[in-house]
């Protein structure tokens, strides 16, 4: 018992060290990249004198290192700063892109798992026949196809075309919870395809490793049913880098679904990301990509805690 | 929810025969696509478009722009009285306005909120140094008295100088109360702004001219979206989605036109492009270098590569376009030559040494970095040698506040309602334009009082400003969106506005 608290012990001082490393690579990558929020926040009309006292009324005018001194104090007491642009908190900003960037993610994973699991055991099984070329080839497709351009096509189709779903936005004042959720479908479907080809290919390739064994020849020479040898004892050993490459398409979907985010105008995480970026708006960029590199942290952790439940060989 | 053709069209022949009488409210509800978030709603602060865009519907101000983008009362009952040496303007006000919270309008909000505008503003900050005195005269009256004669007053208080209730103001804004036909209700960042109608809204009365006139909040509410892709403006808006998108791309006429949904809408001289020179550091301090850049730039190769089709550009030499009292073709030279040989003649007699110049741009404004391609490739057969600098537009604005690391720079403006609030105009603006002989002409329009008088000193300023060669006036352009079949009523300005304009499903 002692050891596996001193491992999670080890492994949670390893994330705060990472946290840490981000937080302060954040903080000058944003410091060194020229544009000024002040500029343009008053828009092309402001004088260098207005700008300038806007930039004294909002602190960045202050050395680095107290700038540097109060973001690190601010995180201390849990307070991500306060937006230069949004006149909220960091932590309300990212609070109220949560849900969309939340199920946007969930949906995704689920689409993708859902066609990337079933497709890539059956190809393994099915290793070389017509129906595996195929699955190789459209993986390799969807693999290569951006997720912006799916979504455009998708939008095009089902929103101009059918009219089935809305083509962006996330709803207005009174559109209730189920409705939001419907302006998810074609970012989710865009994402959970283009993401499904990385997954069906890991699965394919891990199924194709355990296949061959012994132990799955010997369940076979046991008189075990194919479904059984293929699901129990094949797909089971296989869990390790299915585990891994669906954690790591979670954690890539939490930071990266930004141009996806953008072209369907969904107010979350990734586009709050662009737009600060687009404004310079310091505080919500730290902020964001801190909690983001959290989540990534977290998540590769519960991957790792996930792989000693998968295969109790793995030891942390 | 939005009612049917046949109630609307009724309402609005009731409304036509009533003259000034307001249209029966209806419940319809306007979604608006913009082409992103406001960074705030307070006006005086930062009054950028998408921020003067929304505010227009919730904040009013003392004057307003007409058709011919002169001054006219808004939320003041009358023109001002203007005293016979031009220093006083005693400016009455409407009365029975009230704001949102309730409140009544009067003078002292009046007071109160101009004087944060003059403390805060830009361009109030440079009415600031000329006003002795802004006082209450009784309930219904302010008056201005001023140091000396400035004839873009008006002009400058139509716009971001919103009337607020002197009870809320404060050096940040935390309520958003105005006198407008519709009251903010919420706003989530990123999703979306709503206003509702403010049942209580005194309007103006006239007939409508631009921003002047009746105004009728016919649509319940108005959500503001913002949709930063373009493409998926153009999308939402053919699918049902929006009832008005804002700034679509000028290759995306032609599908909205086909769609069955909506149509497109040409707002002509939306505004203008330019290329800035700096005029304080670098090699185009020499003026003999700056009307060489002016005497090789080709305008029409450079908007035919930004705007693709003469549909939605023209080419004018005059920096007002045709439609303006300010349109005049006095002191244009050396515009649409596209003459590189005369321009190299120029360079070899400015003894230019070859130093490149730092051309500025940003493809955030995709138009802003075609102009720069073209223009590089003119420059350059002139004699020039050309460090093109394609950055975003935050870096942009920060590199062209120092003097030592831009030559030009894109830019692009609408046409004010003053002439002299052209950012150009301004001595500390990035290019630094100072001349004599444009302080000269510029004083001369400060002491003009009638629109005859400033009409005449403008023509001044004009042949100044060519002579001077600040800047290359690339050309005007015009704005495209899109507004949906079912919407009615909807006319064209340079800041959307959807009062007067009725949904229908």
């Amino acid at each position: 018992m002692n050891r596996v608290v001193r491992a999670f012990a080890k492994r949670l001082f390893g994330m705060l060290i990472v946290l840490l490393i981000v937080a302060t690579l954040v903080f000058i990558i944003v410091r060194v990249t020229p544009g000024d929020p002040a500029a343009v926040m008053l828009g092309s009309d402001a004088t260098p004198a207005d700008i300038a006292q806007l930039r004294e009324r909002l602190g960045l005018n202050a050395p680095l290192i107290v700038q540097y001194g109060q973001f690190m104090l601010g995180l201390l007491k849990g307070d991500l700063g306060h937006s230069i642009f949004l006149n909220q908190s960091v932590g309300q900003a990212l609070l109220a892109r949560a849900e969309p960037t939340f199920f946007l993610t969930l949906f995704s994973i689920l689409i993708a798992s859902a066609i990337a699991l079933p497709v890539g055991i059956l190809s393994a099984v099915k290793r070389g026949t017509i129906f595996d070329q195929i699955v190789v080839t459209l993986t390799m497709v969807a693999a290569s196809v951006p997720s912006f351009w799916l979504g455009l096509i998708l939008i095009q189709v089902f929103a101009v075309q059918l009219g089935w779903f809305p083509a962006s936005g996330y709803g207005g004042p009174a559109t209730p919870f189920v409705d939001r959720l419907g302006h998810l479908v074609l970012p989710a479907v865009a994402l959970g395809v283009v993401n499904s080809a990385l997954i069906t290919r890991f699965t394919r390739a891990a199924m194709l490793d355990v296949l061959g064994d012994d132990y799955v020849r010997t369940a076979r020479a046991k008189g075990a049913n194919e479904r059984r040898v293929v699901l129990k004892h094949a797909f089971r050993n296989a869990l390790v880098p299915i585990i891994t490459v669906i954690g790591l398409s979670i954690a890539m979907l939490v930071a990266g679904a930004v141009v996806t985010e953008t072209v369907f105008g969904l107010p979350g995480v990734g586009n709050l990301v662009v737009s600060a970026v687009l404004r310079r708006d310091y505080p919500v960029i730290q902020g964001t990509l801190l909690v983001v590199a959290a989540i990534y942290v977290l998540i590769n952790f519960i991957v790792d805690m996930l792989y000693v439940v998968a295969d109790p060989r793995v030891r942390l | 929810m939005k009612k049917s053709a046949l109630t609307t069209s009724t309402i609005a022949l009731i409304a036509g025969l009533a003259g000034t009488a307001l249209a029966d409210p209806g419940e319809g509800i306007l979604t608006v696509a913009t082409i992103g978030e406001p960074p705030t709603l307070d006006a005086m602060q930062t009054p950028t478009d998408i921020v003067l865009t929304i505010d227009q519907h919730i904040f009013e101000t003392l004057f307003t722009y007409d058709a011919a983008w002169r001054s006219v009362p808004l939320l003041a009952a009358d023109m001002p009285e203007i005293s016979e040496d031009g220093l006083t303007y005693r400016i009455p006000l409407r009365e029975g306005v009230k704001f949102h919270d309730g409140s009544d309008f009067d003078s002292a909000d009046v007071v109160a909120s101009l004087e944060r505008w003059m403390k805060i503003n830009s361009k109030g900050k440079e009415v600031a140094e000329i006003v002795e005195s802004l006082t209450a005269d009784g309930d219904n009256v302010v008056v201005f008295k001023l140091i000396s004669r400035y004839a873009p007053l008006l002009a400058t208080i139509s716009q971001a100088a919103i009337i607020l209730p002197s009870e809320k103001i404060g050096d940040e804004l935390t309520e958003f109360v105005g006198t407008g036909p519709y009251l903010l209700k919420e706003r989530k960042p990123d999703q979306y702004t709503q206003l509702v109608r403010f049942e209580d809204y005194k309007s103006p009365k006239g007939e409508v001219s631009n921003y002047a006139g009746k105004r009728e909040a016919i649509a319940k509410e108005i959500h503001f979206v913002p949709v930063p892709d373009a493409n998926t403006r153009v999308e939402g808006l053919i699918s049902g989605q929006f009832d008005f998108a804002d700034s679509l791309p000028v290759s995306a006429y032609e599908r909205v036109e086909a769609s069955d949904n909506a149509k497109p809408v040409i707002f002509e001289n939306s505004g203008w492009a330019s290329m800035n020179m700096n005029m304080q550091e670098g090699p185009l301090t020499n003026k003999q270098l700056r009307q060489a850049v002016q005497l090789a730039l080709d305008p029409n190769d450079m908007m035919l590569a930004a705007f693709g089709d003469e549909r939605f550009f023209s080419v004018d030499g005059s920096i007002f376009p045709e439609g303006y009292i300010w349109h005049t073709e006095e002191g244009v030279a050396r515009y649409d030559e596209a003459d590189p040989e005369g321009a190299a003649k120029m360079l070899s007699d400015a003894g230019y040494d070859g130093t490149p110049i730092r051309l500025l741009t940003s493809r955030q404004y995709e138009f802003h970095y075609k102009i720069g391609e073209v223009a590089k490739a003119y420059l350059e057969a002139a004699g020039f040698k050309v460090d093109l600098q394609v950055v975003d537009w935050a870096t942009l604005t920060e590199r062209r506040a120092d003097p030592g690391k831009w030559d030009i720079f894109i830019t692009h403006s609408n046409f004010p309602g003053d002439p002299t609030t052209i950012n150009t105009i301004n001595d500390n603006y990035p290019g630094w334009y100072v001349s004599d002989q444009k302080a000269q002409a510029v004083g001369t329009y400060m002491e003009a009082t009638s629109d005859e008088d400033k009409i005449a000193a403008w023509a001044g300023i004009q042949t100044a400003i060519y002579d001077d060669a600040p800047l290359f006036k690339v050309g005007n352009f015009n704005g495209v969106s899109g507004v949906a079949n079912t919407v009615s009523g909807y006319e064209p300005t340079y800041w959307p506005h959807f009062w007067n304009v009725t949904p229908t499903e």
